[in-house]
């Protein structure tokens, strides 16, 4: 088990020297200057020149990718170009509020998904079943931003329910300790912040998760299906155990090794998913920050965001790993 | 928490909200705007941008501010910070008179030798705001409360832009934040330190910017002691919190949904002239574009009205050249080609351009007016046989293609900032200014270079219009840009809010500490 740790945070160097060369790589292709950016538009090409040297964007590229790595090392992410703060400083707040929501979605997304998934499996061809294909299609294919905007309109705009968007009521932020609002309010004892976030957090949530419940089901229904057709499965049946032991103590377990799969990989599609639900709810995340960067080609942020990124899916990745390692003897026995 | 909600559950924190909203709506003394985005920067000797004049403007005093007539500022000047001010005959030496009992936010007095300060940080930082005072030599303090800042040459607007943000005076005090020799670049980013009736007081990136009243302001008191500043992305949500009230001002939502507004109870959407123009940079290096016929062919071919009527909706006027109606300079007898294809097709003929000749129209979607400007532009050319390209780039590529002149056509905005025809003159035609800087047609006449540069840097205002004049009509038969439409400014403000007065040359400035409810 040590073994896979350390093999994949070798992995995690290699992957992360990686990011940074293909995204330097690419942004120095992408036409724009952002010296002129940054001036304005109606600066002259004395002040354009002004900020490129001061920015040390007159200097050759790998030198500029070379001084970029090595203030890297040192945990110094850069300052960006549009705002002129540090780059460590806006992860350092957007970046929680993305993961916050992500999780939280992943967890709905999950509690929802793998009941329905058993269900639809064990009544196969059932009403349930075709209610989560219903439910399955129409996550896949109705667009985010559309299932966002109407939980707005009716949720805020008619029912007065909720929140219309944003990350908490005014005036009640939390001190950053996680720059997980719920947790952070919970530390801090304050529980009007905690209920305010709670209630912020339920459209954006709803709306993301909505998105993938159906693919973690149908995913969850089939391996489900594949387990249940098993010899071992007859095997217990014949032994005279019951239908709820079956399928919650033999199949479900050998069923989940694949979904644990899926659910890693989903965290990466949430991770992007965000973006777009991020703009609806006016959620203060990393998705609105990496766009607005892009469109400055502010390319510290940009390449914060991706360093950010890559580092948080290969730990999840690797802790999905580890999670076989309990699901799983068999892998644990070999590691 | 949240996965595990029952109905019961759900009702009751629907209730609890409904509870907290009623709370959490705008309070008697706090005007909520809704904003798309946060600005990048506050310090006002960096920012170049409008949007980003929205927050630093109402943070800061200036020498200068101009008058006001009815929901729109004048291009007559009244002082600020300077309670009277001369300037010499050659026009060189202006001499500000620094009025008493300006105060920063931090208590500290504005001085003649803080306005030297704040001028000099200004040029020394050299960035976006410099370029309006290049022509500033040296700037003196003069016992007991004057400051003299003398010019390199006559530069009329200098006075306009002494009212604008890059003129904002900012308080030595900014010095104990300096960090490697910046002059407090870093911490003036993200904070205020100036002596307007608001100060910066909570920045929660990407949720709210919060400005509370300046305690030292020497003004009235505001009636509004707090501004909000929410930052909601998704204009059909800046539409609804506005409609509910949450928000008292929604910036940016497009004009459809402004003329929804309009009919709305408990909003009001204020429409005035603006000095803010659309047109088509033409680029003059490129054959066949570099044939001035060819320029005014697609000047008839383009119908300019109907991309007034259809995708601007009325909210605007015609160009007739290139000063906007309402400044000084607009030329009434510029021309302003009509449709007709039948003429657009005799002068490409006489130019000798072949039927199905190719040009590329480079767009981005930062305007959503763009597609539909160039969606129209390809149909219409494509009567008169022009085989026209559309290229739809991030906003970044685009600009750096217009820079570099890599494009036929391509569409822009134009907000002057200062009230002055040298913010349109100087900067669309003088070839010193290929590119971004301004000519972004890469126009290029030594003649014209000539009579701008005379008219910007000469003395008397008869001879700037008569210098501009000339210009003008060399200008009126080169066809140097398609000239679209000068834009309304329309702004959707909450129908209780009363003293609202826009400024038709710098879009997203407010008179917050004007306004009451």
């Amino acid at each position: 088990m040590l073994n896979i740790i350390r093999l994949r945070l070798g992995m995690l160097a290699l992957v992360l020297i990686g990011v940074t060369l293909i995204t330097f790589s690419i942004s120095q292709v992408i036409p724009g200057d952002p010296a002129r950016l940054i001036a304005g538009d109606k600066a002259s090409d004395e002040v354009v020149a002004n900020i490129r040297e001061k920015m040390g964007l007159d200097k050759s590229i790998p030198v500029q990718y070379i001084s970029y790595v090595s203030r890297l090392a040192t945990g110094d992410f850069g300052t960006s170009l549009r705002t002129g703060r540090p780059v460590a400083q806006d992860l350092k707040i957007f970046f929680p509020a993305t993961l916050e929501l992500v999780i939280c979605s992943l967890i709905l997304a999950t509690v929802i998904a793998v009941p329905l998934g058993v269900a639809s499996a064990v009544y196969r061809e059932g009403l349930i079943d075709h209610l989560a294909r219903l439910l399955s299609l129409s996550g896949v294919s109705i667009p985010p931003f559309w299932v966002g905007l109407m939980g707005v309109i009716l949720f805020y705009g008619r029912f007065d329910m909720l929140p219309g968007g944003g990350r908490i009521g005014t005036g009640l932020a939390p001190e950053q300790v996680t720059g997980f609002y719920l947790f952070d309010s919970l530390w801090a004892g304050d529980w009007a912040a905690f209920k305010s976030a709670g209630y912020h957090l339920i459209l954006p949530v709803a709306t993301l998760s909505f998105l993938n419940i159906g693919v973690v089901a149908r995913q969850v229904r089939s391996s489900m299906l594949e387990v249940l057709s098993e010899d071992f499965i007859r095997t217990a049946k014949a032994f005279g155990l019951t239908r709820k032991q079956v399928i919650f103590n033999y199949a479900l377990p050998n069923a989940l090794i694949p979904s644990v799969t899926v659910l890693g990989l989903l965290l990466g599609d949430l991770l992007f998913g965000a973006v777009v639900t991020e703009t609806v709810f006016a959620w203060p995340g990393m998705g609105k920050y990496v766009v607005e960067s892009i469109g400055a080609l502010d390319f510290p942020a940009i390449m914060g965001f991706t360093v950010v990124v890559a580092f948080a899916y290969v730990v999840i990745n690797l802790l999905v790993d580890l999670t076989y390692l309990f699901l799983d003897p068999q892998i644990r026995m070999k590691g | 928490m949240i996965e595990n909600i029952q109905p019961k559950r759900l009702a009751m924190a629907a209730f609890a909200a409904v509870f907290a909203m009623s709370c959490s709506a705008s309070a008697e003394g706090t005007f909520v705007v809704g904003k798309a985005a946060d600005p990048a920067n506050l310090d006002p000797a960096i920012t170049m941008s409008n949007y980003e004049w929205t927050v630093n403007f109402q943070a800061y005093e200036r020498l200068i501010r101009p008058g006001v007539d009815g929901q729109v500022t004048t291009s007559e000047l009244i002082g600020e910070l300077a309670s009277s001010w001369t300037t010499s005959d050659d026009g060189l030496t202006w001499t500000f008179e620094i009025a008493p009992g300006h105060f920063f936010s931090d208590g500290s007095e504005v001085t003649p030798a803080a306005i030297k300060f704040s001028f000099d940080r200004m040029l020394t930082i050299a960035s976006g705001p410099s370029s309006f005072f290049d022509s500033i030599d040296t700037i003196e303090v003069v016992e007991p409360a004057s400051v003299r800042i003398t010019l390199k040459a006559p530069y009329p607007p200098f006075i306009a832009a002494m009212a604008t943000v890059p003129s904002a005076i900012v308080s030595p005090a900014v010095m104990e934040h300096e960090v490697d020799g910046d002059m407090g670049q870093a911490w003036l980013a993200e904070n205020t330190l100036g002596s307007g009736p608001y100060m910066l007081t909570e920045w929660d990136r990407g949720q709210q910017i919060v400005l509370e009243e300046n305690p030292h302001y020497s003004g009235t008191s505001p009636f509004f002691d707090q501004i909000v500043f929410k930052i909601i992305p998704e204009t059909a949500s800046r539409r609804l919190q506005l409609e509910k009230g949450e928000i008292d001002l929604a910036e940016d939502l497009p004009l459809d949904v402004l003329e929804g507004l309009q009919s709305d109870e408990g909003v009001r959407v204020i429409e005035t002239p603006s000095f803010g123009v659309t047109y088509l940079y033409v680029n003059n290096q490129r054959p066949p574009l570099d044939n001035p016929m060819v320029r005014e062919a697609l000047s008839y071919a383009i119908d300019t009205q109907s991309i007034v009527d259809n995708i601007y909706r009325g909210h605007g006027t015609r160009m007739r050249g290139p000063i906007p109606q309402g400044m000084w300079g607009y030329d009434p007898d510029a021309p302003q080609p009509e449709h007709s294809v039948e003429k657009a097709m005799a002068l490409l003929r006489e130019a000798g351009v072949a039927e199905g000749t190719e040009l590329n129209f480079l767009y981005s979607t930062n305007d959503p007016n763009y597609e539909l400007i160039a969606l129209t532009v390809q149909a219409n050319l494509a009567e008169v046989g022009l085989d026209v390209t559309l290229t739809n780039l991030v906003n970044a590529t685009m600009r750096e293609k217009v820079d570099t002149g890599d494009f036929d056509l391509a569409p822009g905005n134009w907000f002057p900032d200062i009230t002055d025809p040298f913010m349109f003159y100087n900067y669309w035609f003088d070839s010193a200014k290929h590119g971004l800087a301004g000519n972004r047609s890469f126009y290029t006449n030594a003649e014209v270079d000539e009579l701008i540069r005379l008219g910007l840097n000469s003395n008397s205002q008869a001879d700037r219009e008569r210098y501009y004049g000339e210009a003008q009509d060399i200008l009126n038969v080169e066809f140097p840009y398609v000239y679209i439409v000068q834009k309304n400014d329309l702004i959707a403000v909450r129908d209780d809010i009363n003293g609202l007065v826009l400024n038709p040359s710098v879009p997203y400035v407010y008179n917050f500490s004007d306004l009451s409810r």
